[in-house]
């Protein structure tokens, strides 16, 4: 599971339809030559989660996602008994528990004897294996996202960094599971808050900007394979104009293509300021900023 | 490979930036992985290494430019140029009087901005230490002025230099050295002039915008600017956010209902002790409903806005909220607000002319109007949430009505936007409506509001 160079990296995230700077891609490989998480930082929607997912698809292998918030602990996202399934068990099997009791002399030898099975009640049979867990166990190589790591708690992420320096975690009952294979892990951040030193420390880093003319442009045509190519410069500029006003939500990646898209549905050749004040809400989510675009329209399109 | 990596990041460290051990040696094993001439893919292995967050990452490009462009850019290219112009340094050198800041100058010619960037680093430093009273920021300023005067002085020692032995060399090299010592100083210039501002101004900002917030807290309602009453406004919809996640996930997991050992086991005893019945922890807790009376004379307004405000974005937290405002009579607005976004109901309800905000408030009259027609939506899990300041202007309080409307509800929590101290004093009946009220809070700034939401909330 992995890429022979940074070429290779960006071919092969083309080949299932992402489109990268060179930059990402020497991050990428970096990350996967050396194992290390990749800490995927950027405002909303220039494709971080899709970053992943498009490693995953590269490498033909599960994406294992795991979405992170405030109060996310171990039993969500590692493992979890099953009580009812223990207690179901241990009723079903009671006669077996008895047979193996009989014959001890005192109490002590009959505790002894049980405690000498406990092993079956705590075994993997009963454990439900959360995203981590799932991530470490597999047996095929695997693509682990940990979404929006920022929304956790700093517990949590205290939690995560011994998972991510050593791909290994203890179970009290059962003993540390070792990553079979190391998965590929990805975290993504909003910069909800910073995260702490230690947790940068281990990852390598990088910051998704708003794509380059030209990257943008690619991307939309190869999202949209029957789009002109006059439609398109028109919409990835006037995006770029619209990114330049003061807004609460800047429109992002996934927009620019929505918004292609629904003028293609409507038939739209040519961008005018009618059309985009038509079409406006899928660029403009807040009512300030339809607002503030409502204005300039003139003079974005142009 | 290794020597300039390190150096460079002791540059990066004397700007400023923490960079452990660990990373350097990630980073030097990850060079050997990419194609270290091809530039984009050398800087993205030093830049996803060094610089781990956004805040760093442009300054981090600009010391990247400096450290690998501009210094020592095309020394190798024309050896007897380095040479003379280390013999330039070395004389510098000679000279020099020991002064920190010359010293700092003359390393950056030889291409070792070390102490120079840390020299920079402790202007800006010195700049963000607050100082009382006035603000001055003529500290760094008289610091940058003398490095400014630093850079010129060496500026002509080696004009005087280059002057004073003629014979060393020859006119081109003198003119090749002149501009070539011209774009470090400049360089240095830059560094001065332009470095420190993005720079700091983000760090200066982030810190006194925390500070400005904690102050914010506690400032009275009333005497908030415009500015400041956005300020407030971001504060709570932080705040809102905050609370609706607690909220949702408690329902969220209750809801799920997670395995009753103990139930299920005491449960298991009328089966001869097999669990046949499994029981779960209990449904949701049930939603509250809120009903909030506002008075809205202009005393009381500056509060009951943001009260209102946070109410009702966390409307979807209670089962309902109905709001009322008053002066000397009462008007229901829980339409305004279930149709309109928040602030712009609140905009609206203060625009809404049929109301008349210039009487006298009357306490007892809104009581009695609310004894009168609304009587009948206080139930058992209804909280009432009065924001007033009680004072009756002398007329009846009807204090034995709030007593009949606490009857009918769980809570009555009374918030009070003046200080403590004037409780009671003159037409305040403040004391009248105690005893009915099972909660009296200050309410008069933020931080009071904020710890109010918090625990109505949680």
């Amino acid at each position: 599971m992995t890429f022979k160079n940074v070429t290779d990296v960006q071919e092969k995230l083309q080949v299932v339809g992402y489109i990268t700077s060179r930059e990402i891609a020497t991050v990428v490989f970096l990350a996967s030559a050396t194992n290390k998480p990749i800490l995927v930082e950027g405002p909303a929607g220039v494709g971080k989660t899709e970053l992943a997912k498009a490693i995953a698809r590269a490498f033909d292998c599960e994406l294992i996602r795991l979405q992170c918030y405030e109060g996310l602990d171990e039993a969500k996202a590692l493992y979890e008994w099953e009580y009812a399934k223990q207690l179901l068990y241990t009723q079903m099997v009671k006669d077996k528990i008895s047979d193996v009791i009989t014959g001890a002399k005192t109490l002590t030898e009959a505790v002894d004897r049980i405690a000498d099975q406990e092993d079956a009640f705590f075994s993997e049979r009963f454990i439900q294996p959360r995203p981590l867990l799932k991530a470490i166990s597999s047996k095929d190589p695997v693509v682990l996202l940990i979404d929006e790591v920022d929304k956790s708690d700093p517990e949590f992420e205290a939690f995560l960094l011994e998972l991510l320096s050593d791909y290994q975690v203890s179970i009290p009952e059962i003993g540390t599971i070792k990553a079979v294979n190391i998965p590929f892990v990805v975290l993504t951040s909003n910069n909800y808050r910073d995260m702490s030193d230690a947790l940068k420390r281990r990852c390598i880093h990088i910051y998704i900007e708003y794509p380059q003319r030209e990257l943008e442009m690619r991307i939309v045509t190869i999202k949209i394979p029957g789009i002109s190519v006059r439609l398109t410069e028109q919409v990835v500029d006037t995006v770029r104009n619209i990114r330049n006003i003061d807004m609460k939500k800047k429109p992002c990646i996934s927009e620019t293509i929505d918004w292609a898209r629904s003028l293609l549905a409507l038939n739209v050749e040519e961008i005018t300021p009618d059309v985009l004040l038509e079409t406006l809400n899928m660029l403009c989510k807040y009512r300030s900023d339809a607002q503030a675009v409502k204005v300039k329209a003139q003079e974005l399109v142009n | 490979m290794i020597n300039p990596i390190l150096k460079f990041v002791a540059c990066c460290r004397a700007a400023g930036y923490r960079i452990s051990t660990a990373e350097v040696i990630d980073c030097v094993e990850q060079l050997e992985l990419v194609d270290v001439l091809d530039e984009t893919e050398f800087r993205a292995a030093l830049r996803a290494n060094f610089a781990k967050s956004r805040r760093d990452q442009e300054h981090f490009d600009r010391l990247y430019h400096l450290f690998f462009h501009e210094l020592r850019g095309d020394l190798s290219e024309q050896e007897g140029l380095a040479q003379k112009a280390d013999q330039v340094i070395n004389s510098l050198r000679d000279q020099a009087n020991g002064d920190r800041s010359h010293n700092a100058i003359i390393e950056f010619l030889s291409g070792d901005p070390l102490m120079f960037l840390e020299m920079m680093r402790q202007i800006q430093t010195q700049g963000d230490t607050p100082s009382l009273g006035m603000k001055f920021n003529l500290g760094p300023l008289a610091n940058r002025l003398r490095v400014m005067v630093g850079l010129n002085k060496v500026r002509e020692e080696i004009g005087r230099y280059l002057q004073d032995n003629p014979f060393a060399f020859n006119s081109a090299m003198r003119q090749e050295l002149t501009r070539y010592f011209h774009e470090y100083l400049q360089s240095a210039f830059a560094l001065l002039l332009k470095e420190p501002r993005p720079y700091t101004d983000e760090q200066r900002g982030y810190k006194t915008h925390e500070k400005h917030l904690m102050e914010l807290g506690e400032r009275p309602f009333a005497s908030l600017s415009a500015r400041e009453i956005e300020d407030v406004r971001d504060v709570l919809d932080n705040l809102v956010r905050k609370l609706k996640d607690i909220i949702s996930r408690r329902y969220a997991q209750n809801r799920e209902g997670v395995l009753d050992v103990k139930k299920t086991l005491r449960r298991s005893a009328r089966y001869n002790g097999v669990p046949v019945e499994i029981l779960f922890r209990k449904r949701p807790p049930k939603k509250g409903k809120i009903v909030t009376l506002c008075d809205i004379s202009s005393s009381v307004w500056s509060a009951a806005r943001f009260m209102l405000n946070v109410l009702y974005s966390l409307h979807e937290c209670f089962e309902k909220v109905n709001s009322f405002v008053f002066v000397s009579g009462l008007k229901e607005v829980s339409e305004v607000f279930d149709n309109n976004e928040p602030n712009h109901a609140i905009e609206m309800i203060l625009k809404d002319l049929e109301f008349n905000y210039y009487v006298p408030t009357d306490y007892g009259e809104t009581f009695r109007q609310f004894k009168h027609d609304h009587m009948d939506i206080l139930t058992k899990r209804t909280t009432i949430i009065i924001m007033g300041d009680a004072r009756t202007n002398y007329l009846h309080p009807e204090d034995r009505i709030l007593g009949e409307m606490r009857e009918r509800c769980r809570r009555v929590i009374w918030l009070n936007p003046e200080p403590l101290s004037s409780w009671n004093s003159g037409d305040s009946e403040m004391y009248a409506y105690k005893q009915h009220c099972h909660e009296l809070r200050q309410c008069r700034n933020l931080n009071q509001l904020i710890e109010f939401i918090e625990e109505l909330m949680l």
